[in-house]
């Protein structure tokens, strides 16, 4: 093969820093012995590049193969065929294809699949931080290639590096027009993104340590932005999640029977019923929520919330679910109704279902609920007597309770007393429901940490909250919150507040600790917001609010205004980049009467009488007068007017320039019209 | 003729169509073609993949990233044509071969200030196939105008035949700087070589001095008939020779000098190989000509038509080989 073909060897480098950049974002989820394969190909190059080992040879190419074949067999198995273990082979290719590349040719494999890999990066995570990362590792791939078409003289890392640089600052324009004007286009197969990362967030199922656990997590929930108003008190936030109806003594879970959440079925029922059950109260709130992955469907909202984004269902309970796992961040639009209420009459199957508690254990507590039940005349007065009852006794809001023993419900109401909100929801809903006022319990979120910059709220994992929702005559469900009967500060002011001494509340966090300096936590809140910004106005950039900008700037979109705007938009930035690479040279400034004598003299040409070179405009025209003598006057006249503008005297007269040169003009008309029979014989 | 071939030369001649013989051109969008690269292709292909990727799991960045592939690609173009962009190639002198050596053909790259072009690979080209087979790529010259302002380069290509030399087509091209598209342009530089014809070998001695008839006379040293000189005795020389009156007398071992004098003006005649093709005659006296323009003496060539009279010398030797090369050209 020819040396022209061969990889030049400074750009040699520049692929493999690529390779390794890109690789590196998928190492993180990569099973570790992929990526130690990676860096033994990238090793086996560099030893290819400084001579001292040859490329590999043919078995060694079976070899790595058949090991290919088997890895991928083992790898659906283990992860299924989807992304991971697409992702895996996409590394293992590309590693492979690195120590066998010699050519240029194999070399834009390799370039092209590092902007495969970069994509891959972008479906696990579009942070800022990613973006960043992927746009350093375009511009290194860039790099690369101007390293490649380079020749070995100009190798200079620098100047490629410039140039690199250059090239990507000039792609900016168009890559942001295209990205807000191209048409986006709906999924054309589902994919589920299978990660083999762990379910997060409030679960469907609630037993004492569950929220707990959550408790001592500061990873970020949802970002919550209200779009008309100020955003209710913080002891309003209770951001409802799942409804919790069926209690075995131990643990509560969400309403078995039906498959979990088909939700789109669900809601078709569902939506006849929505008005009857509800009386709707209050100033409809709206606010947007992005919301982390949690590989789970449900998603949350406050009070009674009604979704306003597509894809999104309501249960009988009112709970909201996303169309399929919530694999990454989403965003969704809800309309909240902060004093409505729900199921004014209730179904005698949901009294049922609500009033359920186990048969045996938890004698005295059953016990004890009755006769507090007998005690008062309402089931409201009932259930400021139960709230009283934990507020006058010491009981403690803390993460790190004792153990309960058999009789849980017991065991916490009368010897233990310390507990979390899981706890208190539990034991709260156990007493209303033995004493025959219908309950369930409620899971989620409370509170929020607002955010200055951006004006939005910040719900952490250690947020995550229960309570209790009592059905009550006339009233529908109203919330009620044990916690807060305990720890009014957990309510008013946050968890942080209320748990400041607790050890072991986000004592894994080294962030924590020092969050607790001012300039961090303005650091901290400064660059989630940057992180939100960005999640809202790019990551979130989809069909929907494409439509919304267009027909807020256009009015009424159609397809071919769309296209007619993509097209105008596109070849303006290409033009205008254009402009900047490619320079126009400034013309030859001519005098506009040599221009015209030039014309002239093209004219002719056309005839067979070409002007020679160096040929004055005398003998020129006593050459063209000798071969067509019928344009002897013409040619006169105007080589004299040419001879006389030419070597004018500069001072003289511009009017008198301007009547010669109107003179030329015609002249040279004249010729046209003498020319033209004469051309017209000729062919 | 296969559809392919016949659209092969509607594009051939289209493009002779548009290519005029000129001793400097500057090349200009009139003249760059641009086209994407096989490796343009790839990445298209590349993008095409993302892009449904993006679809598909509706990641916002990954249309961005596909977005930005596009945008690179559209520069790629860009950059490519500029890099091609108002270089000025000018033909020099060059100098003149032998019929099936390589003629490398001097060219003078010019830039305009504030320019650079990198990266150049210049060929010789028949058609307009954008594809260089293995041949071709082995006489490609390389040149990069980034620090100075001009490059003298050679461009290589075998002289095929005798005569005035018409250079084929000049083909620049460059993928530079991303490679997604090759740019290219075919020029005509009016590129002439002179070619002299292939000298042929063979025993010379057979074919000495067909026509003689001159009074001009020259030596033609170590003969045996007229004394001519002494010179020191080297042993070995024989010893008939030996002027042994000189010995005699005391003056050392020296040895008589004798030469031949024969009619030294050689006239290389066209009817010296008879029998013999145009071609092959030519050859042969190309050889003659290059055997006596070594021995310095006077030669002169008889072609039908042509009559140099000898003569000697460097520009002698040229006047003879141009007669030879352009015999028959008109």
């Amino acid at each position: 093969m020819d040396i022209n073909y061969q990889i030049p060897r400074a750009a040699l480098l520049w692929i493999l820093v690529s390779v390794v950049l890109v690789i590196i974002p998928q190492s993180i989820r990569m099973p570790f012995w992929l990526s130690a394969v990676a860096l033994l190909c990238v090793g086996w190059r560099l030893l290819i590049f400084s001579g001292r080992l040859d490329y590999p040879g043919k078995a060694m190419r079976v070899a790595v193969v058949v090991f290919t074949l088997i890895i991928s067999v083992s790898q659906m198995r283990n992860l299924g065929v989807g992304l991971e273990s697409a992702s895996s082979l996409l590394t293992l290719g590309f590693v492979f294809k690195l120590i066998e590349m010699r050519y240029k040719r194999d070399i834009y494999v390799v370039i092209c699949l590092s902007f495969l890999m970069c994509m891959v990066a972008f479906l696990y995570s579009q942070s800022v931080l990613v973006t960043i990362y992927i746009a350093f590792c375009v511009m290194v791939i860039i790099g690369a290639m101007i390293a490649l078409n380079r020749s070995t003289l100009q190798a200079d890392h620098r100047s490629t590096w410039r140039m690199a640089m250059r090239i990507a600052a000039q792609a900016v324009p168009l890559t942001i027009v295209l990205f807000l004007v191209f048409p986006r286009i709906a999924p054309l197969w589902a994919v589920p993104v299978q990660t083999s990362a762990g379910r997060t967030g409030v679960s469907d199922e609630m037993s004492p340590g569950d929220l707990s656990a959550l408790g001592r997590s500061n990873e970020l929930a949802f970002r919550v932005q209200f779009e008309n108003g100020p955003p209710p008190l913080h002891e309003d936030l209770y951001w409802r999640g799942l409804v919790l109806e069926n209690f075995d003594g131990e643990t509560w879970t969400r309403r078995r029977g039906r498959s979990a959440y088909s939700g789109a079925a669900e809601y078709a029922n569902f939506q006849f019923t929505w008005r009857d059950r509800v009386r709707l109260g209050g100033e409809p709130l709206t606010y947007n929520v992005i919301q982390e992955p949690t590989q789970q469907p449900w998603i949350y909202g406050l009070h009674l919330a009604e979704p306003l984004s597509r894809n999104i269902y309501q249960s009988r309970n009112f709970e909201a679910f996303n169309n399929g796992l919530i694999a990454k961040r989403i965003s969704y639009d809800m309309q909240s109704y902060m004093s409505s209420q729900t199921d004014l009459i209730l179904l005698d199957s949901a009294r049922r279902r609500n009033l359920d508690v186990p048969q045996q254990g938890n004698e005295r507590s059953r016990e004890f609920a009755q006769q507090l039940r007998s005690s008062v005349n309402s089931d409201r007065d009932y259930v400021n007597a139960v709230l009283s009852h934990f507020q006058q006794n010491p009981f403690y809001y803390t993460l790190n309770p004792e153990l309960l023993g058999d009789n849980r419900i017991d065991d916490f109401l009368f010897n233990t007393r310390q507990g979390f909100c899981e706890h208190y929801a539990s034991t709260f809903g156990f007493l209303m429901r033995a004493a025959g006022v219908p309950t369930r319990v409620v899971v989620g979120y409370q509170g929020a940490e607002y955010n200055r910059f951006e004006d939005y709220m910040m719900v952490y994992q250690y947020n995550a909250h229960a309570w209790n929702e009592v059905w009550l005559e006339g009233e529908g469900w109203v919330r009620f919150d044990p916690t807060a009967a305990v720890s009014p500060t957990r309510i008013r002011l946050g968890v942080e507040a209320a748990l400041q001494d607790d050890p072991g509340f986000l004592d894994e966090s080294l962030l924590a600790a020092v969050g607790r300096f001012n300039w961090v936590n303005t650091l901290r809140l400064r660059l989630d917001a940057i992180e939100y910004e960005w999640n809202r106005r790019v990551v979130n950039y989809d069909e929907e609010v494409q439509f919304e900008l267009f027909e807020r700037l256009f009015g009424e979109v159609t397809q071919q205004k769309a296209m007619l705007l993509l097209i105008a938009l596109a070849s303006i930035v290409i033009l205008g980049v254009g402009m900047t690479i490619i320079r126009i040279e400034p013309r030859g400034q001519q005098d506009p009467v040599v221009r015209l004598y030039n014309r002239i003299s093209d004219e002719l040409a056309k005839v067979g009488l070409e002007r020679r070179k160096g040929e004055g405009p005398l003998s020129y025209r006593d050459r063209v007068v000798a071969s067509k003598p019928e344009l002897a006057t013409v040619m006169a006249e105007l080589t004299d007017l040419y001879v006389q503008i030419s070597y004018r005297n500069q001072a003289a007269d511009s009017g008198v320039d301007r009547q010669q040169f109107a003179a030329l003009q015609s002249c040279f008309r004249q010729l046209k019209s003498v020319l033209s029979p004469l051309r017209q014989r000729l062919s | 003729m296969t559809l392919r071939q016949r659209w092969n030369q509607r594009i051939d001649q289209w493009m002779r169509s548009r290519i005029h013989p000129a001793d400097s051109v500057t090349l200009k969008q009139r003249t760059i073609y641009i086209l994407p690269s096989r490796q343009g292709l790839m990445f298209i292909f590349a993008i095409g993949l993302v892009f449904i990727a993006a679809i598909n799991y509706a990641v916002s960045l990954a249309f961005g990233l596909a977005f930005l592939m596009i945008s690179l690609f559209v520069l790629g173009i860009l950059y490519t044509f500029n890099n091609l962009n108002q270089l000025t190639l000018s033909a020099l002198p060059n100098q003149a071969v032998f019929c099936g050596d390589e003629i490398g053909f001097n060219v003078l790259l010019t830039r305009k200030p504030k320019r650079s072009h990198e990266s150049l690979e210049i060929c010789f080209q028949q058609g307009w196939r954008t594809g260089l087979n293995g041949k071709e790529a082995e006489a490609l010259s390389h040149a990069d105008l980034v620090e100075q302002d001009q490059e003298q380069i050679r461009v290589f290509t075998t002289a095929t035949r005798r005569g005035n030399f018409k250079a084929p087509y000049l083909r620049v091209s460059s993928t530079f700087p991303l490679g997604l598209a090759r740019a290219w342009s075919i020029v005509d530089l009016n590129l002439h070589c002179l070619v002299y014809p292939r000298p042929i070998k063979f025993r010379m001695d057979e074919f000495n001095s067909g026509s003689g008839g001159s009074d001009d006379t020259a030596i033609s040293k170590e003969g045996s008939e007229d004394f001519y000189g002494l010179r020191d005795y080297v042993p070995g020389d024989p010893l008939r020779q030996v002027a042994w009156k000189n010995v005699a007398r005391g003056q050392g071992m020296q040895v008589k000098q004798f030469v031949d004098y024969v009619d030294s003006k050689i006239w290389l005649d066209w009817d010296m190989f008879y029998g013999f093709s145009t071609e092959e005659r030519l050859s042969r006296l190309c050889y003659c000509v290059l055997q006596l323009d070594k021995r310095n003496n006077p030669y002169g060539l008889k072609l039908p038509g042509v009559e140099i009279p000898p003569g000697a010398g460097p520009e002698h030797r040229a006047r003879l080989l141009k007669a030879l090369a352009l015999f028959g050209a008109n």
